[in-house]
């Protein structure tokens, strides 16, 4: 993971571009919140109207205008009392459902705009990740980039769909109300925002030391996570040392510490929600004692007190919340920084040309060094391969064999020296083009937790249920695969069947043959799978040999000994070259691996053969 | 597929997790309640807390009404100073019981959540190994964290909220009823629609949220196939392709997370409606009841308040009975967890003898502490499902011998191993131990006397130092080092930077596999064990490594009884017996020599191991 910091203008950059195309939908979710207050803070009104009418009873002169409506509704000239109630009632009602109809809306919007950028986010992060270059994929560690792309993901859809609308709301609240309070009656008004300040002061104290305590518990819980997950994984050795004793007085330190940082954390929640429920239930208290007082003096309407206690009783719970979604959305900014720096990595470079035609296969190294870090993998390495040929690569664990195979799918780049496929210089071509010319069975083969077709098709999409046949065949897995329950629509994986080494490695074969590219290359491929199914396999290879290049990367002599060019590198070096009848008549390694092999090559394999069939 | 990521929604365990289907098992949830109860003073010092927050929250509207009909009543001459400072105490009053409850409910949630993790822990390590067998590490763990907190969570905030929710509700009622009968009555009239209304919709939501979740579990696994996989997406150029599936799922969990959001959108506005028609209703009844003189202008003010916080607590309740119905699955795996029962553990008559007083040579169950010889009489075994894995087996191993056992993958030579280490007990047939069946000793005894080598040597985070003393607690740092010379561990681990103290990482990712099989000999070494058992490791060890092992193993194996399962020539080679094992059965036992004059599987077997190694040999030749 990149040392860089990312910065906070940077992630703000990131998450404001991904917003494209639905601003408008969070403008219209924060629009429509903004109606529904306005509908909602009415009901208020009409509820204090009411009080206010039965107050006054005969004394009762409401506006003309309200008689007006009363009239119409009612069908009286001179409506009554309960005319005037049942229109009240009837508007809190159509008021709340009407209020209700808007807030649904912004639901509805905030649904669509948050789930809609975090689609993309994801999206953008699955391809980000699938096209950055093997040198990234070599430090990361899997399992915290899953965890970047979904609990931070999570994380910043909450602070979307959540957070966002919290902190809105309530602004709109203060900025619908306050006008509300105002005309209603201005001492009023003032004295509902006297403990404002005190209870936000208050938020940002607590939330401050509350932030502290969260990475702490995080911490504690992580902690006691490895303890779990390193004694279940090595429970064998556990029990061999019988160390139950022990491994359950580490866990229960563990243990213990995360739930005494949790209690701390619940300790000061505590204290926060006692403190600042008195605070709001004292600013409620002081409307309704002074409120009492100005309505002795009959400044103050007994419709007007109920009505303001309504009001603050509607602002000053989210105000109040406010410390707890500001260190959510706190968060949600760390979370975004997690995403940014995977974002922030460069991706291989894609824009090369990529020619129209196929390959014809021919490879050519010239010079070629290469080193991953320090030391130098590959030393000024030359060879050449003609359209069809074979090569076949030997040496020891480290001498560069694997690296030649990385550096022709351009996996990695050289900068070094010259590769040239026909006569392109690798360097200057598409790196899918190149790859789409080119099949690579590895050693241990990544299969998809799909069915064996699926896995097959990978090679070729469009083929045939006759061609996936002929590759199986070719590939020598054909019989094995028939003999699963399902067939080619076994699920490869955990749920499904389970294959052995050199399955894996012939379905890998299989779908590399399935590809039928120019240049096949076969890294260490057959390792697991036995001499005699290896030698079947290389006879169905050689037919199609003039179809394609191959390099064979192998241990076995058997493997290598009909190869047209034999390379035996050493340190990054070529040490001897030639071909099976070349090498085997010159004093060197090539010729002591013959010794050792070929003598009694036949007696043993055929032992082996038995053995295995015996199996 | 690895250890990053477990998929709990797609693993087949038997707990079905659509059973909220079928109602509730209160009987589980009872067992559940056990662990809140345990914690006596605490939930009753909650529940008084909730109750007094309802209280209070009763008394609000009260004394507003007082409030409002004193001052309708007398004017200027009212006083408000005893309404001022009973408001002034009922606000003290509920501030404390929210803090009291926040305390109380936290403090119950985690310490049940830790009783359980507890318990779960330690059966974890009393449980056999078939038990672990068909459970991987993600399902233990996503028991033992995430199940344990939801669980803990239901427990301490719902039983929070059904207290508090009931005496608000219950108090309201009947402080309204008291107040006026017939307003009562109408205000609570909206209370069943509103009941029925919140219950099927907090079902649906939390049905919603579970697809959800199991949409975001597929996310999940595919973004960890695609990093996996990402050398052969590359290869195969399937990039685009890849993103168009996983486009797919992100269609499929974008709309089921917009149904789940916009149900919980249209939830929130009934219930304000359905709450207004409360409202409305009092309005006019109320307004008219004060019209006529029966109730007061300040009645009317607190029944509007009532009418308004009445129904908050149905959203709560609606959401923790839905929720408790939907996490019965999680709450039925992790009882599964901490009440099941070790399939191998010692007998009464064992765990009698272990009470009593020992003579000065005796185990701790009584028997002499020595193993002299272990005999296998006629022992079968076959594992729940399946054929016999081994058949008919008669063996002996006496003390100071070692003992080779070679065969193809799969003929049982890793179960012959684990029912000697009592891992498993044989299905038919006895295994004894200087003549004492073994299931009349103490596990504990036996397994203490072990000492086993894997194959992948496991390292526990922390320090080298801390890796090897593991064998044996008591050992002072003098004994350390002197097992890790013996091992031939002692040379690297001085090279290092920090020696003894050097941290290895999480599970010992810092050190090179011969490393790690160095510090786990030295471990053995030091644990001083009568029985050795060893699955020795082929691969990913160079010539120069192998050389330093084979000191140290041959330090680990004399002067005890040595099991090892074979792979290396020289191991095979230098034991005293080879024991063949095929298709369950022994097929040949003796000396190297012995075996290799009758040309049978073992001749084979070597010839072709001697190739491959030979083979291997070759590959580091220096030029």
């Amino acid at each position: 993971m990149t040392e860089e910091v990312v910065n906070d203008r940077k992630k703000a950059r990131l998450l404001w571009t991904h917003t494209e195309g639905y601003r408008g939908v969070f403008g219209m979710a924060i629009f429509t919140m903004a109606i529904a207050y306005v509908f909602m803070f009415g009901a208020p009104l009409l509820a204090a109207f009411s009080i206010d009418a039965i107050r006054a009873g005969a004394e009762f002169s409401p506006a003309p205008s309200t008689i007006l409506i009363a009239q119409f509704f009612s069908g009286d000239d001179i409506p009554g009392m309960m005319a005037y109630l049942a229109l009240a009632a009837a508007g809190t009602i159509l008021l709340t459902a009407i209020a209700g109809g808007f807030l649904y809306l912004r639901g509805r919007y905030i649904a669509f705009a948050s789930e809609g950028i975090v689609r993309r986010l994801r999206d953008r992060l699955f391809d980000h990740i699938e096209h950055l270059p093997s040198t990234f994929h070599d430090t990361a560690d899997t399992g915290d980039l899953v965890q970047r792309c979904t609990s931070d993901m999570e994380t910043i859809r909450v602070f979307l769909s959540g957070q966002v609308i919290e902190i809105s709301r309530a602004f709109l609240m203060l900025i619908v109300v306050l006008p509300i309070l105002f005309t209603l009656d201005t001492r009023m008004a003032w004295l509902s925002l006297t403990t404002l300040p005190l209870l936000i002061i208050a938020a940002i104290f607590f939330f401050q030391r509350v932030k502290k305590i969260f990475e702490a518990v995080d911490k504690a819980e992580a902690e006691l996570t490895t303890v779990i997950q390193e004694n279940l994984t090595g429970i064998r050795v556990v029990r061999a040392f019988a160390r139950q004793e022990f491994e359950t007085e580490k866990f229960a330190v563990k243990n213990k510490a995360f739930r005494d940082h949790n209690n701390r954390l619940i300790g000061l929640m505590g204290i926060y929600y006692g403190f600042s429920d008195i605070v709001c239930l004292g600013q409620i208290g002081l409307l309704l004692i002074v409120g009492g007082l100005w309505v002795m003096d009959a400044t103050l309407t007994v419709g007007t007190l109920f009505a303001f206690l309504t009001y603050e009783g509607m602002i000053i719970w989210p105000i109040r919340h406010m410390g707890r979604v500001l260190t959510d959305s706190g968060k949600a900014i760390v979370s975004i920084g997690r995403l940014a720096e995977i974002l922030s990595e460069p991706i291989e470079s894609q824009n090369e040309v990529a020619p129209s035609n196929r390959l014809k296969g021919r490879i050519t190294f010239r010079d070629v060094s290469f080193a991953y870090a320090n030391p130098r993998i590959l030393n000024n390495l030359s060879f050449t391969v003609e359209p069809g040929e074979t090569l076949a690569l030997l040496g020891p664990p480290g001498s560069g064999k694997s690296t030649i195979a990385q550096l022709l799918l351009r996996l990695y780049d050289y900068h070094n020296g010259s590769i040239c496929l026909d006569d392109h210089e690798l360097n200057t071509l598409n790196r899918k083009y190149v790859r789409s010319q080119i099949s690579i069975v590895l050693q241990e083969p990544f299969l998809y937790s799909n069915t064996i077709e699926g896995n097959l098709k990978i090679g070729r999409l469009d083929a045939t249920f006759e061609e996936i046949k002929q590759a199986a065949v070719d590939a020598c897995i054909f019989d094995s695969i028939e003999k699963f329950p399902q067939g080619f629509d076994s699920q490869v994986g955990e749920r499904g069947v389970t294959l052995s080494g050199g399955q894996r490695q012939r379905i890998a074969l299989a779908r590399a043959l399935l590809k039928a590219p120019p240049i096949l290359i076969l890294d260490d491929a057959l390792s697991a799978v036995d001499t005699d199914t290896e030698s079947q396999i290389l006879r169905a290879l050689k037919n199609r040999r003039h179809h394609q290049t191959t390099i064979i990367v192998a241990h076995r002599l058997s493997t290598v000994m009909h190869a047209d060019k034999i390379l035996m590198l050493h340190d990054g070096e070529v040490i001897q070259r030639g071909n099976h009848e070349s090498l085997s008549k010159v004093e060197g390694v090539y010729q002591r691996l013959c010794a050792i092999q070929g003598a009694i090559q036949d007696q043993i394999q055929h032992d082996i053969a038995e053995v295995r069939d015996h199996d | 597929m690895t250890d990053a990521y477990f998929d709990d929604e797609n693993f087949k365990d038997g707990f079905d997790d659509d059973s909220f289907n079928t109602g509730m098992d209160l009987h589980l949830w009872r067992k559940l309640l056990s662990y809140a109860l345990h914690y006596r003073k605490e939930v009753i010092i909650l529940a008084t807390c909730a109750f007094f927050t309802a209280v209070a929250e009763i008394a609000f509207p009260l004394i507003t009404k007082g409030v409002i009909d004193t001052v309708a009543a007398d004017g200027l001459d009212a006083d408000l100073s005893q309404y001022a400072a009973l408001y002034g105490a009922f606000t003290l009053l509920l501030g404390l019981s929210i803090s009291g409850f926040i305390w109380y409910g936290g403090k119950i949630r985690t310490h049940v959540a830790h009783d359980i993790r507890m318990d779960g822990f330690c059966n974890l390590q009393r449980l056999s190994f078939s038990y672990y067998d068909f459970r991987p590490v993600g399902w233990l763990m996503a028991r033992m964290t995430s199940d344990c907190e939801r669980l803990s969570n239901i427990l301490a905030w719902g039983m929070l909220d059904l207290v508090w929710g009931c005496t608000m509700m219950l108090g309201i009622a009947i402080a309204m009823l008291f107040m006026d009968l017939t307003l009562g009555l109408i205000v609570l009239s909206v209370l069943p629609v509103l009941a029925w209304v919140s219950l099927n919709f907090q079902h649906r939501i939390l049905y919603s949220a579970r697809i959800v979740r199991k949409t975001n579990s597929r996310i999940t696994g595919t973004y960890n196939e695609s990093i996996m996989g990402v050398q052969t997406s590359k290869a195969f150029v399937k990039e685009a392709e890849n993103l168009k599936k996983f486009g797919g799922l992100t269609d499929q969990m974008h709309s089921a997370s917009v149904i789940n959001l916009v149900q919980a959108a249209l939830y929130l506005p009934l219930v304000l409606t359905l709450g207004s028609v409360a409202i409305g209703l009092t309005l006019v009844f109320g307004g008219l009841e004060v019209v006529w003189g029966t109730i007061t202008a300040g009645t009317l003010v607190a029944f509007l308040t009532y009418a308004r916080h009445f129904f908050e607590p149905i959203e709560q309740l609606a959401h923790w009975f839905a929720e408790m119905q939907m996490a019965q699955a999680s709450a039925e795996r992790i009882m599964s967890l901490v009440m099941a029962e070790p399939e191998i553990k010692d007998s009464k008559e064992v765990i009698e003898a272990m009470k009593q007083d020992k003579t000065a040579y005796a185990a701790i169950d009584g028997h002499v502490d020595q193993i002299n010889r272990i005999t296998f009489e006629d022992v079968s075994f076959s594992y729940d499902v399946g054929d016999p894995v081994l058949n008919n087996i008669d063996l002996d191993i006496h003390q100071g011998e070692t003992l080779a056992i070679v065969g193809s993958t799969g003929g049982g030579k890793s179960t012959l191993v684990s029912l000697l280490c009592r891992f498993y007990e044989p299905t038919t047939g006895r295994i004894s131990i200087d003549g004492v069946d073994y299931r009349n000793r103490s596990l504990h005894w036996l397994q203490s006397n072990l000492g086993i080598v894997l194959q992948s040597s496991h390292i526990f985070g922390g320090s080298i130092i801390d890796n090897i003393r593991y064998g044996n607690l008591n050992a002072t740092d003098e004994d350390i080092f002197h097992a890790s010379k013996r091992s031939g561990a002692h040379a690297f681990i001085e090279a290092l930077e920090d020696g003894y103290q050097t941290s290895v990482g999480e599970g010992g990712s810092k050190l090179s596999a011969g490393q790690k099989q160095l510090i786990s000999f030295a471990r053995a070494i030091l644990a001083d064990p009568k029985i050795l058992i060893m699955d020795e490791a082929t691969s990913s060890i160079d010539t120069e490594t192998e050389q330093q092992i084979q000191q140290g193993m041959d330090a680990l194996l004399s002067g005890r009884i040595a099991v090892v399962i074979a792979h290396r020539l020289s191991t095979i080679r230098n034991a005293d017996r080879i024991l063949v094992i095929e298709h369950g059965k022994i097929t040949e036992q003796g000396s190297h020599e012995e075996l290799m004059v009758i040309q049978g599987r073992y001749y084979k077997l070597y010839i072709q191991q001697s190739l491959s190694e030979f083979v291997d040999e070759e590959n580091y030749w220096r030029s």
